[in-house]
Formats: C-alpha cells, sequence, structure tokens
C-alpha cells in the first residue's frame, strides 16, 4: 500500500512532536474565558487558540477585510488527536475504491496533469462558527465570528474522478476519508460523506491549491474537499480515500454528530429539543461586522465607515440592510460587485454619529430566494448561527 | 485501508504523551496567558523542491490546579485532547459537565469507570461550574 510508506513516517514524527511537547510552554490555568490567547502554528500567521490538541484556531477579524482570506490566517478545526504532521509526496496516493469499476491511486502530480482544472472562490465555514453567542451556552467549540474564510480554491472536479473510476450503477453515497487518526480504536475514525448525484454535481472538488499556493498542513494539505455552499466539517482534510457505496453512508459523525433540528433554520427550545434531526448540509444567509471593530471608538461628527461581509450558500445575496439605532430604522448598504455565487459579497455603509454615547449596530442579509437572518434561534449543538449581527460600539 | 499502521501511529502517539506529557504538575514554571514562544517548524517552508512536508506541532497546555479529583481527569481527558478543550467552556452547570464526562465514555470509549466519571465532573465544576438552573442544555457531538 503506498500510503504506508507515508503514514509511518507520520508515525515517527507524530511521536517525536508530541514528546517535543512536553517542552511546551504552559499557561496558568488562572481564569477561565480566558482574554484572547494567540498562538502560531507551522505555516499560519498568529491566530486565536481555541484549542491546541487538536487544533482549533480562529481567524481574527481584521483578516475579513480582504476578499480573499490568507492561507496563513485561514481558520484551522480538527476533531481527532491524531493530526497528520508529515506527508511524503512521492508516496501518498488519493485512493478510490468502492462500487467502481476501476478503483484509482492517484499521486497528486497525476492529479495536476492528468485532468483539466478548475477553480472556485468558495467560503467554507465550519458549523459552530458564532456558537459562544448562543444562549444559554451550549458546549463545543467557542468560536466567535472567526471560523470562516473565503478562498479561491483550484483542483479536480470530483466528477471527473468518479467517471474515470466508472461508478457502477446503484450508488447511492460517496464517503471521504482523510489521513486524521483516532487516539483511541473506540472513537470514531472521522469520515463524511455526500450523495452520489452532489458528488457528481460538477462543482464538488478536490483542492491541492488553495489562493494558488499549497494547502497549510493544518487546513488539509495536500488535498482538501470542496463542498461549495455546504458547512465545512465535509470539506475532509488531507483528504486520502473517497469510497463509492451502494447503500447510504453511516457512522458516528453522520448519525449522531452534525446534526439539526429538522425545523425551520435549525432551530429548536431548550425546553423541548427537537425529536427528528437531520445532517447539518447548506449554509443560511448570514453577516458579519469587519468594521468597526468591537473595541473600537467613534467620534461624534466623524464619518465612520461600516463594513462586512455577507454570504450564503449559493444564491446569491441581495441586499444588506444596517441599522444605527438597534433596529429601530434600516437603512440599505451598498454592495461590493459579486465575485463569485459561492464566494461571500463585502458591502459598506456610511454614518456620522451625532452625539456620544452608547450604538447598536446590526446588519441584516438577504439572499435572491429572499432569505434573510434570524430575530432569534438556539439549537443543542451551536450550530448555523445566522441572528441578524449585532456590534455595540462606544461614540466618544 | 491501512487499520495496522493507524494502530501504529496511535500507539506511538499515546506511549509519547504517557511517557512525557500525562501528568503537567511535573512542570514547576507557570506562565501568564499570551503567545507560546514555540518553535515553529516547516522542513517544507524551508525546502520548498522537497516531497516531504513535514510540521512540528505546537503546544500550549494550561496547568490545573490541586483538587478532588484532578488527577483523575489529567489522566483520563487529556490522553485524547488538550484541557484547553475545558478552559475555552463557559462556567457549565453540574448537569451538563455531567453529560459532556459520560459522553466521553459512552460516546468516545474513554477508558474510565462510573465512579471516576463523577470524581472527574466534581473536579470540572470546582474549576468551572455554576450552579444547576433547571434545565441543562444536553452535550453536543462534533463542534
Amino acid at each position: 500500500m503506498n500510503r504506508r510508506g507515508s503514514l509511518q513516517l507520520i508515525s515517527a514524527t507524530g511521536a517525536a512532536a508530541l514528546t517535543a511537547s512536553c517542552n511546551r510552554i504552559n499557561s496558568a490555568v488562572g481564569t477561565l474565558s480566558s482574554p484572547t490567547n494567540l498562538i502560531r502554528f507551522p505555516e499560519k500567521t498568529e491566530m486565536i487558540l481555541l484549542t491546541d490538541r487538536p487544533p482549533q484556531l480562529e481567524t481574527p477579524i481584521h483578516y475579513f477585510r480582504q476578499d480573499l482570506t490568507p492561507n496563513e490566517a485561514f481558520f484551522v478545526r480538527w476533531h481527532l488527536e491524531g493530526v497528520p504532521t508529515s506527508v511524503d509526496l512521492r508516496t501518498f496516493r488519493l485512493n478510490v475504491s468502492g462500487h467502481v469499476r476501476e478503483p484509482l491511486q492517484l499521486s497528486v502530480d497525476e492529479l495536476r496533469s492528468q485532468f483539466e482544472p478548475i477553480s472556485i472562490i468558495a467560503v467554507n465555514q465550519c458549523s459552530g462558527n458564532s456558537r459562544s453567542f448562543f444562549e444559554p451556552r451550549v458546549p463545543g467549540g467557542q468560536w466567535k465570528d472567526g471560523a470562516v474564510g473565503n478562498a479561491k480554491w483550484t483542483g479536480v472536479p470530483l466528477k471527473s474522478i468518479l467517471d474515470r473510476a466508472q461508478v457502477k450503477s446503484g450508488a447511492v453515497d460517496v464517503s471521504f476519508n482523510g489521513l486524521d487518526v483516532p487516539p483511541l480504536a473506540s472513537v470514531s475514525d472521522f469520515v463524511k460523506a455526500l450523495s452520489i448525484d452532489h458528488a457528481r454535481d460538477g462543482e464538488v472538488m478536490i483542492a491541492y491549491a488553495m489562493n494558488d499556493q499549497a494547502l497549510p498542513m493544518v487546513n488539509g494539505f495536500p488535498l482538501r474537499l470542496v463542498v461549495p455552499g455546504w458547512y465545512g466539517t465535509y470539506w475532509v482534510k488531507a483528504l486520502s480515500d473517497i469510497t463509492v457505496l451502494p447503500q447510504v453512508f453511516s457512522n458516528f459523525w453522520t448519525d449522531k454528530a452534525y446534526r439539526i433540528p429538522k425545523g425551520p433554520n435549525g432551530t429548536e427550545s431548550p425546553k423541548d429539543l427537537a425529536k427528528d434531526t437531520v445532517p447539518i448540509n447548506r449554509f443560511n444567509v448570514r453577516s458579519i461586522f469587519v468594521r468597526p471593530e468591537p473595541d473600537e471608538t467613534l467620534h461624534p461628527g466623524m464619518p465612520a465607515e461600516m463594513e462586512g461581509i455577507a454570504f450564503d450558500s449559493g444564491y446569491g445575496i441581495r441586499q444588506v440592510e444596517v441599522s444605527t439605532d438597534g433596529g429601530a430604522t434600516w437603512a440599505d448598504a451598498r454592495l461590493d460587485p459579486e465575485i463569485g455565487k459561492y464566494s461571500w459579497r463585502r458591502w459598506r455603509a456610511s454614518w456620522t454619529p451625532a452625539t456620544r454615547g452608547q450604538y447598536r449596530l446590526m446588519a441584516r442579509a438577504t439572499n435572491a430566494m429572499g432569505e434573510t437572518q434570524s430575530k432569534e434561534q438556539w439549537n443543542r449543538s451551536g450550530f448555523m448561527w445566522n441572528v441578524i449581527q449585532q456590534l455595540d460600539v462606544k461614540v466618544g | 485501508m491501512t487499520p495496522k499502521t493507524k494502530c501504529v501511529v496511535i500507539s506511538l502517539g499515546l506511549a509519547a504523551l504517557v511517557a512525557g506529557c500525562g501528568s503537567p504538575s511535573n512542570i514547576s514554571k507557570e506562565t501568564d496567558h499570551g503567545i507560546a514562544n514555540v518553535k515553529m517548524e516547516s522542513t517544507f517552508d524551508s525546502k520548498p523542491d522537497s516531497p516531504v512536508h513535514t510540521i512540528v506541532m505546537p503546544h500550549d497546555e494550561p496547568v490545573f490546579r490541586p483538587g478532588p479529583g484532578r488527577d483523575d481527569f489529567v489522566i483520563a481527558c487529556v490522553v485524547c485532547h488538550s484541557p484547553r478543550y475545558i478552559t475555552m467552556q463557559p462556567r457549565f452547570s453540574r448537569t451538563t459537565w455531567l453529560g459532556e464526562a459520560n459522553k466521553m465514555k459512552d460516546v468516545y470509549g474513554a477508558h474510565i469507570s462510573d465512579e471516576q466519571v463523577l470524581k472527574i465532573t466534581d473536579y470540572l465544576v470546582s474549576i468551572n461550574g455554576k450552579p444547576d438552573a433547571g434545565q441543562a442544555p444536553k452535550g453536543t457531538y462534533g463542534e
């Protein structure tokens, strides 16, 4: 097996890394809900540390002033302790197997040279982005708004690869596994799946480049599944195995985890949890303030530029409205040109605060389907936050 | 599939943890929250033509104060994840922490007894708890 060589290397260096980690710098537990803690991971800039093992790193908001999120600042979220730390491109293969006539083992070079490449600008957002805003609070990664990013992904349409493998009739699902491994045999390997129709839609792709560069290791080097318009849980990192199945895929990560209440916008009541749940899927509509920043002080009589981003699952953002008086009155923001249906879209609005005081700014995006942001929302997992965005600022 | 290879990764990883990292209590110096001064390494960066891309992960793990249940917490929980999984959470009720500890045992197969679940819960409540308020959010899977 060609993967064996590269994985053995991972195991050796992984152990070395863990041993080395004992020389780590320790932070006192001191206060919980601690102030923002920044950390640098390899190939990354300083990012907001949620957890270090496995890594969960949040993008500081100011990076969202750029339409494409720099690779070094793109958020990171792994599930399993055994994160790949070494890949040998001479031995790494993407394996395509299961309900196909021609199983494939493709090197990254073969993917680059034997298939027509495509590029898509697409938002990737963690299912739990903004989880820390839910009330009552829920356990899980306590993200603010930075578990999201927008990048130009380049690679091969999954359809092209499945066509070469010659999918047999009766295929139902396609599953995706990466190089990450569970820390205990009892922990389910992180494998996700899409329906065969979705997998062959021509847009789901296997990316070998992100913003025209190789992916950082912690963002999924050397290959990452890109599922435009869908939550990040499907964007399997360090993708190594694609399996075509003649039945519905089933495992912990789809049957128990990453499920949302079946009702509208994944909402349920804390007092009456939904009985019926479905796997999380497409993004809902949301916006994020980029400027001003939460700790910024504005001045009376001085023009202040408001700026933000808005996105949905690919229908397109039609309107963004902003309020500077806590939602009493609303005005249309200006929309920058669309740069791709799966990209986020920038919006801007000018505002000159008249007097000193505290102001509550709000932003509400609406897409081409007429879908807009929630007034209130809660679910037990803290998924799909899209409550009308609020930002409290001081004018002084 | 390469299940055997995966076992190698796991066993080496666990061995390293058990050998050196299982008990932060032997680390004498505590530093303030801040940027970890851990050496960053990526051999790919220094040798762009190399076919082998390797990084070394930094770690920045909190030290936990003494208290009943601390040893059970350190031994059972830190094998699979950083204790930052606890410190990043808001204060939760005992019901919620008990749900989380039971989830680790029943769903993820942590090697702990029911008795240890209670001890670990006591410790979690002591460091990051709040009074029960009637209902509490059920534990979540995935994040």
